[in-house]
């Protein structure tokens, strides 16, 4: 369970007299629960990145809180990243190691044994259907083969709860929906709490049990597909995020933003 | 915390020498340069050795003059004619000697109570006709004052009324000081194959790691940042000590082929002096790793890194040159400067000397401050850095 409380962030750009402030996160607050996949849904610069990395202890924040599995993130970060699995934006691997090495580090980083963390590679090649690349180098691996071990690298220690920062960029249609499977069978199978970021509609729509639509820095809105589409009076998603995410652009007479959250 | 660094350690050298393409310029560069030039230099002495045992006179036209021919063989020289083309070869740098020219109306001149003209031959740009031109001109200002003197004789004056000094010549460049120059490049060498030993194993941890998008997962982990830049110092030191100790170990079989007998002589590295090398040259590397490192964790790219890093590597390389332009010899304020300190303390090793207690304990100091101080940066700045 991921908890996220009225997180703020400030960023302070250059010095001197080129010196200016960007509020990168102004309110973002969320809920993210287990056996559920909730999604961060929001334009670019919504502050998306920046919520996911105050969650994984990256940045500290300037107010708020994040809470995993009760544990606040900004105290006890150590204790925090260990029930936690993070995909971030960047996934960069280590090209002269194999994909099984580059799985095997991070789960020695995590405190595994080396037989307990080549064992969780091979469940994890299984899972992620990657068994074929596990002793390739992952020089000239493909988008979607970097994806995977990626996420096999996020997921050594088996952790309850996964960050997952617009895991979609740059995959072809069939490593995205590879990914679907995955993420769907890890919250049914193994009921994680999963919490996944983008910017694309459909894929809110195909996969995630709870929205957060976070725009300018905030929460806008919160809850299921339907919910939200139901409370803008839309049938279509997109519309319906339109409106969410972007109130001063659209017609009047719209119900105010974060009615729902 | 000391898991986790280990962790990284054994990560980040596997990483390092699995980088064959760049192990092996490494290689070349800092490890067979350094013997092959010492060979080279080597030979360059032996020639010189041989020819100032040769005691040959090069000249044209000797035979006007039978009494210097005398001369020159009583001072236990062998004359020689010089070859046809003696004036060309000269100029193209190739003969290697001067030429004593007489001409050949020398005993008429003489005769007719004139002063004859003898040249002496060389070029600048025959470096060793050059050289070996000082030892033939006092052999002829030799063979005239024996001239001058018995004229005088022959007049009933003393010769000693010409005589108010006498100067007697030393050479104090023998071959052994010229081994002891030819020794400081070995510490030089040993000293840049650490540096750039350790060089690109530093870049690719920080630098090279920021450019590849590794280090924000990395920082995912719970492992705390000090544990992670400890791993990774420990293993770029490492890297750049292995690189020196195949440096230290490639001048030994490189005496073999030391073709002067008096540089093999003077010219003592054995196993003793290369275990010396390779423990004063340790502190030293675990500074340059951490201060390599410090450089390069502000850069965006490897490339970045690289040119920031040439500074370091340009000062460290330019330090041991004190040495070499300071006039004054060793001043107690080298030992405390990095690098020049460690070339200081091999030279003297080189010599068969054993540095006391007291004059290795500043380079040590000095090293294990600048390794904290750095490190510390690193794992402080870590977190910004993959961030941007």
């Amino acid at each position: 369970m991921i908890q996220i409380e009225q997180l703020r962030k400030r960023f302070t750009q250059g010095s001197g007299r080129q010196k200016r402030t960007v509020q990168a996160v102004d309110g973002v607050d969320f809920l993210a629960t287990n056996g559920r996949i909730t999604g961060l849904l929001g334009p670019n610069g919504a502050g998306k990145t920046t919520t996911l990395r105050i969650a994984a202890a990256l940045i500290e924040p300037d107010s708020g809180h994040v809470r995993v599995d009760g544990i606040d993130v900004a105290k006890q970060p150590s204790a925090a990243l260990a029930r936690m699995g993070v995909l971030s934006d960047a996934r960069g691997l280590y090209p002269r190691l194999t994909a099984r090495e580059n799985i095997v580090y991070y789960g020695r980083l995590h405190g595994m044994t080396a037989a307990a963390a080549a064992a969780r590679a091979d469940v994890l090649a299984k899972t992620l259907d990657m068994q074929a690349l596990l002793d390739r180098r992952t020089e000239g691996f493909s988008q979607g083969e970097r994806m995977k071990t990626a996420l096999a690298r996020a997921l050594v220690h088996n952790p309850p709860n996964i960050v997952l920062d617009e895991p979609t960029n740059g995959l072809d249609v069939l490593a995205t929906r590879a990914l679907r499977d995955t993420l769907r069978r890890l919250r049914d199978d193994e009921g994680k709490c999963i919490v996944f970021s983008t910017h694309i509609m459909q894929e809110v729509e195909r996969l995630c049990d709870h929205v957060v639509v976070v725009a300018q820095g905030r929460t806008v809105a919160a809850g299921t597909v339907a919910e939200l589409s139901a409370a803008t009076q839309q049938t279509d998603f997109e519309e319906t995020f339109v409106k969410l995410a972007f109130p001063a652009t659209f017609s009047s007479g719209v119900p105010a933003a974060g009615a729902t959250a | 915390m000391i898991a986790a660094a280990w962790v990284v350690f054994l990560k980040e050298l596997r990483d390092a020498l699995r980088d064959r393409r760049t192990l092996t310029m490494v290689l070349i560069s800092s490890v067979a340069i350094g013997p092959l030039v010492l060979v080279v230099i080597s030979q360059l002495v032996a020639s010189i050795e041989k020819r100032n045992e040769a005691r040959e006179v090069y000249a044209v036209g000797i035979e006007y003059v039978p009494g210097l021919k005398n001369f020159l063989e009583r001072q236990t020289f062998t004359v020689k004619a010089a070859p046809a083309d003696w004036e060309q070869r000269l100029r193209d740098s190739k003969l290697g000697y001067p030429v004593v020219v007489v001409p050949a109306d020398y005993a008429a001149a003489a005769a007719r109570g004139e002063v004859p003209v003898v040249e002496l031959v060389s070029s600048a740009t025959d470096q060793r006709a050059e050289g070996g031109s000082g030892a033939v001109m006092r052999l002829l200002r030799a063979y005239n004052q024996e001239q001058a003197s018995l004229r005088l004789a022959m007049r009933g004056v003393a010769p000693m009324a010409l005589e108010t000094l006498r100067v007697d010549e030393r050479d104090l460049a023998d071959p052994a000081s010229r081994a002891a120059q030819l020794a400081f490049m070995v510490p030089f060498f040993v000293l840049m194959a650490v540096l750039y030993g350790a060089l690109n194993a530093a870049l690719d941890t920080t630098a090279g790691e920021r450019e590849r998008g590794s280090l924000e997962p990395l920082l995912m982990n719970p492992a705390s940042r000090l544990a992670l830049v400890l791993g990774k110092w420990g293993a770029v030191a490492t890297v750049g000590m292995l690189i020196a100790v195949l440096s230290c170990l490639s001048f030994l079989p490189a005496q073999l082929l030391l073709r002067s007998e008096a540089l093999s002589a003077m010219f003592r590295f054995g196993p003793g002096e290369a275990v010396w090398f390779i423990a004063l040259l340790l502190p030293l590397a675990g500074a340059l790793a951490a201060m390599l490192m410090a450089i390069a964790i502000r850069c965006k790219t490897f490339k970045e890194a690289q040119a920031n890093a040439t500074v370091l590597v340009l000062v460290i390389s330019m330090l041991p040159l004190v040495l070499v332009l300071n006039q004054d010899g060793a001043a107690p304020w080298h030992l405390w400067v990095p690098a020049l300190a460690q070339t200081t303390l091999m030279g003297r090793v080189l010599k068969g000397e054993v540095p006391p207690m007291a004059d290795l304990l500043p380079p040590v100091l000095v090293c294990a401050v600048l390794t904290v101080v750095a490190v510390l940066y690193v794992s402080r700045v870590l977190r910004s850095a993959a961030l941007k």
